[in-house]
């Protein structure tokens, strides 16, 4: 065949592995935030499994190169093995990439891992036939047609393009479910998404083995062409250019993926083709490693969102489309607190919520759809003395609990327990332990001694996305939305028990979770009116003003369905008139039966609404009760009530 | 009994390298939380100008003052103008790694556009083989032994004695608070930057004594090493990265003994994955 043909079809089929390996990375990187810089070695095991199951027997060619299997597998079966290994071999890493890890430690782990396997591999021949690598891998279906003819060379090109834009519409499929909002959500914050119910190592596994599914399928592709495995070609550094190609392409898209792979590792292999082999020998290709390394440097500064950034998801068009359907209750949306309410709220409800319990609570399930707006109690709402004291079980106590951080105890030996329908104020001077306990109760940082029990059961070393699942859900003192999500996204992701939130879920695809996402959408929406950001529904919520992200965080933790709900000064930064009307609400849920604690410094809210109230400083407790009655007390006045 | 007594002579004098190295590492990882990743980069461009300075004619011992120099001003300038910049940017720890693992490349690359794809060697003499028994090292190998000695005692004396070695402990335990009390913390930073950029200069330097010949990717599996010692002694512990030098440094040249040197890098990404596996903190640290 020509040389203008066969140069065409090489750059067709190295364009489809590039594109598919690239599409590997930026599902992992830049929509779930794994960083594997051990990418490379996913792609090279899948070429290496897709050689040995096409080739035949080790012994056949003379015995001239060493390795194992060596089946003479007909097509595609070589391909499938070598996704299927390429996803195999990310089932080892599981422990780099549990929350305990930080990510840029992980990073390193995998990144000597990947050099580590090239060593191996170079110097172990029995299996890999060492730094020779493998040749003569025969082509795909190579038996039946003339792997030497133009038509096969075109088809095979044409074949490796239409793999990639299919990888591209799986891939997407799974972005576009609530399974890849899960993922969107961990990469922008992954104690959060913990905190909200996420299974980080689980989340985190599946992005290993689908982009190590995919690079591997890539090296099956790229070796079924070039019929070499050669192990030098998969250093490090290689995935570098990967990494580099999916940050200048754009990262959170997959289209952004496919433009790196043509301008990155297809362009800059091409473009030096073309280039006169100036100055010494070496030049022109280390001169290369620069461009990539200044392409890398330069767009994180310059454009770290990439040529095509991620795509803004507007969700609120949704909205109102189904609102005047009857609402389908929803299995997860069953009423929030009935279960724990029941015995309690009875009595307690009937003076407070009255007005309030209907709409506010159940908000969330069925009177969402139905009721557009949702009136804020307007009574001043001095209501704290209807509660009878000490009137609930007790739903979530914390028995002598100790942190230190390296020798400083944050929390030295508090117990405290929280009443089931009571909305319980945690009050302290600054490093008095508050947070760090209310941590250590929702899961996110570990008891260093102590116990914790949850509706009767001890939950000390229950991981918190369970602690989650079982009703226990937290905000957080420090800015804690997910950035790069919409605010209607915000709400959406914590939603429990989403058919699509799953792998399986999200390949079943909109058919299976399409109908569900429709009805959480409405009580996403209702929530949002509730607090008055119905306008800023398909805002970046990294673009919101503070009080705002205070809003989303509450409403998001509302969405989680919580029985049990621990609040680090959600009232900091937001408007007193704002303020007050968040306290209504969180009044209306405990009338309904939630449990509430909150960590607050605004001593008039905690008259307001709390009781009872916990005075914490040097990490224990040091009163509980009313706040009239602490006000009496002059340990607690001197601890913090002086001023 | 004699290759293994052999081998810790040689594990001592890697241990002496790779102390140089890590502790560098780890006290930039201290005090500006950056995994400085280009640290194996700016080794090699600090040995090859001294190899430029070397081959000019100028003893190894004298020239080994131009890898310090190299050393600093790279690492000073490095940390002024990339790393510093994008953290008050706001960028993430693991975006700064991508950057740091792009920098390596500019920086490898550049040197092996000047230096040419081939190996160099300084010319150096290696000395008489002096020592007892099986354990027998060359001149040259305990001069870079007691280089890293006085330089490890130096570290120790600069962080318990002096004012800035003070500073540095505050800004590695917490920058904001460090500030606040009055601390110029960007001052210390860059201190600090000059001091372990002088460590990792005379690391580069040592390294190719060491190792006989290099070229512009030689530290690319030293990194490897490098990073084991600093995580089997706790990223941002100095006292552990120099025991986790001694502890890589003789595991894998007696692994190399044992097994087979090709093998010796396999051991300590191994021990690197375990402690990430077990106590990411190290043996020494208790940083979460």
């Amino acid at each position: 065949m020509s040389g203008i043909a066969y140069y065409l079809t090489t750059i067709l089929v190295y364009g489809g592995v590039d594109a598919i390996a690239c599409l590997g990375l930026s599902q992992q990187f830049g929509i779930a935030g794994v960083t594997n810089f051990g990418f490379i070695i996913f792609q090279a095991a899948g070429a290496y499994v897709a050689g040995v199951l096409s080739l035949g027997s080790d012994k056949a060619d003379g015995g001239f190169q060493m390795y194992v299997l060596g089946w003479h597998l007909p097509f595609p079966i070589p391909w499938l093995g070598a996704a299927a290994v390429g996803g195999l071999l990310a089932l080892p890493f599981t422990f780099l990439v549990g929350r305990r890890l930080r990510g840029d430690f992980a990073a390193v782990g995998l990144l000597v891992t990947a050099v580590m396997f090239n060593l191996l591999v170079q110097n172990y021949q029995p299996l890999f036939n060492g730094a020779a690598g493998l040749s003569l891998v025969p082509a795909p279906l190579g038996g039946v047609l003339n792997s030497q003819s133009a038509a096969y060379q075109w088809g095979y090109g044409i074949g490796a393009v239409v793999l990639g834009l299919l990888v591209y519409l799986f891939l997407r499929r799974l972005t576009e479910s609530p399974y890849g909002r899960t993922l969107r959500a961990m990469r922008d914050n992954d104690l959060v998404a913990e905190s909200l119910g996420s299974n980080l190592r689980a989340l985190r596994t599946s992005s290993l083995v689908i982009g190590g599914a995919l690079a591997g399928l890539s090296g099956g592709v790229l070796v079924g062409f070039i019929n070499l495995w050669d192990p030098q070609a998969w250093g490090y550094a290689e995935t570098i250019v990967l990494f580099a190609a999916v940050i200048i392409g754009g990262l959170g898209n997959h289209k952004g993926a496919i433009l790196g792979a043509i301008l990155v590792p297809l362009g800059f292999e091409e473009a030096s083709r073309f280039i006169p082999a100036i100055g010494r020998p070496g030049l022109i290709p280390a001169l290369q490693w620069v461009a990539i390394g200044v392409l890398i440097v330069t767009f994180l500064w310059f454009r770290p969102q990439g040529i095509i950034p991620e795509r803004r998801r507007i969700l609120s068009r949704l909205l109102g489309a189904g609102a005047d359907r009857p609402p389908v209750p929803v299995s997860v949306a069953a009423p929030v607190a009935a279960p724990v309410a029941a015995p309690v709220a009875a009595p307690v409800a009937a003076p407070v919520a009255a007005p309030v319990a209907a709409p506010v609570a159940a908000p969330v399930a069925a009177a969402a759809a139905s009721s557009p707006v949702v009136p804020l109690r307007s009574t001043a709402g001095k209501g704290r003395g209807e509660h009878p004291a000490g009137g609930g079980a007790m739903v979530l106590e914390g028995f002598d609990l100790v942190r230190s951080f390296e020798g400083n105890r944050a929390v030295d030996g508090a117990s405290l327990g929280f009443q089931e329908g009571h909305l319980t104020g945690l009050i302290g001077p600054n490093g008095a332990g508050k947070s760090t306990t209310l941590a250590m109760l929702a899961g996110t940082l570990p008891v260093t001694s102590g116990r914790i029990v949850l509706f009767g059961e001890d939950v000390t070393t229950v991981p918190a996305y369970r602690r989650a699942r079982l009703g226990l859900v937290r905000t957080f003192q420090l800015a804690s939305e997910f950035k790069k999500l919409t605010v209607l996204e915000n709400l959406l992701v914590a939603i429990p028990g989403q058919k699509g939130s799953t792998f399986g879920g999200a390949v079943r695809g909109r058919r299976y979770w399409g109908r569900q996402e429709r009805e959480l959408l409405e009580r996403a929406g209702s929530t949002l009116e509730r607090f008055r950001l119905t306008a800023h529904a398909d805002t970046l919520a990294g673009n919101l003003s503070g009080g705002q992200r205070r809003l989303v965080e509450i409403m998001r933790a509302l969405m989680a369905e919580p029985k049990v709900l621990l609040l680090d000064e959600p009232m900091a930064g937001v408007h007193p008139q704002l303020a007050r009307e968040i306290g209504e609400i969180l009044l209306g849920l405990v009338a309904d039966g939630m449990t509430i604690a909150m960590v607050e410094h605004e001593l008039a809210i905690m008259d307001e609404f709390c009781d009872p109230v916990i005075v914490m400083a040097e990490g224990r407790v040091l009163a509980e009760g009313t706040m009239a009655a602490l006000r009496q007390r002059s340990e607690v006045v001197e601890a913090y009530l002086v001023g | 009994m004699s290759t293994f007594i052999a081998s810790i002579g040689y594990g001592l004098v890697a241990s002496a390298v790779l102390a140089l190295a890590a502790v560098g590492f780890t006290l930039q990882f201290a005090v500006t939380n950056v995994l400085n990743l280009a640290y194996g980069a700016v080794m090699i461009a600090s040995a090859y100008l001294t190899y430029l300075v070397n081959s000019a004619g100028v003893n190894i011992w004298i020239a080994v003052v131009v890898a310090v120099a190299t050393g600093s001003v790279l690492s000073v300038l490095l940390n002024r103008f990339v790393y510093t910049p994008f953290q008050r940017r706001g960028t993430s720890p693991i975006a700064l790694v991508i950057v740091a693992l792009g920098m390596t490349l500019i920086i490898e690359f550049v040197t092996q556009a000047i230096a040419g794809p081939t190996n160099v060697s300084y010319v150096m003499s290696q000395g008489a083989t002096v020592g007892f028994g099986s354990f027998q090292l060359t001149v040259a190998q305990y001069v870079v032994l007691a280089i890293s000695v006085v330089a490890m005692l130096g570290m120790h004396l600069l962080m318990t004695l002096t004012r800035l070695g003070k500073a540095m402990r505050a800004t590695s335990a917490n920058r904001n608070l460090a500030r606040n009390c009055g601390i110029r913390t960007d001052r210390v930073i860059t201190a600090t930057w000059l001091i372990t950029g002088g460590l990792c200069g005379l690391a580069g330097a040592v390294f190719a004594i060491n190792s006989g010949s290099f070229g512009a990717t030689s530290t690319d599996l030293f990194l490897v090493l490098l990073l084991a010692a600093v995580f089997v002694g706790g990223p941002g512990e100095a006292y552990g990265a120099m025991l986790g030098a001694l502890v890589i440094g003789l595991a894998t040249e007696v692994s190399a003994s044992v097994i087979q040197p090709d093998y010796k890098t396999v051991v300590a990404a191994l021990i690197l994955l375990g402690m990430l596996a077990v106590r990411p903190t190290g043996i020494m640290g208790a940083r979460a």
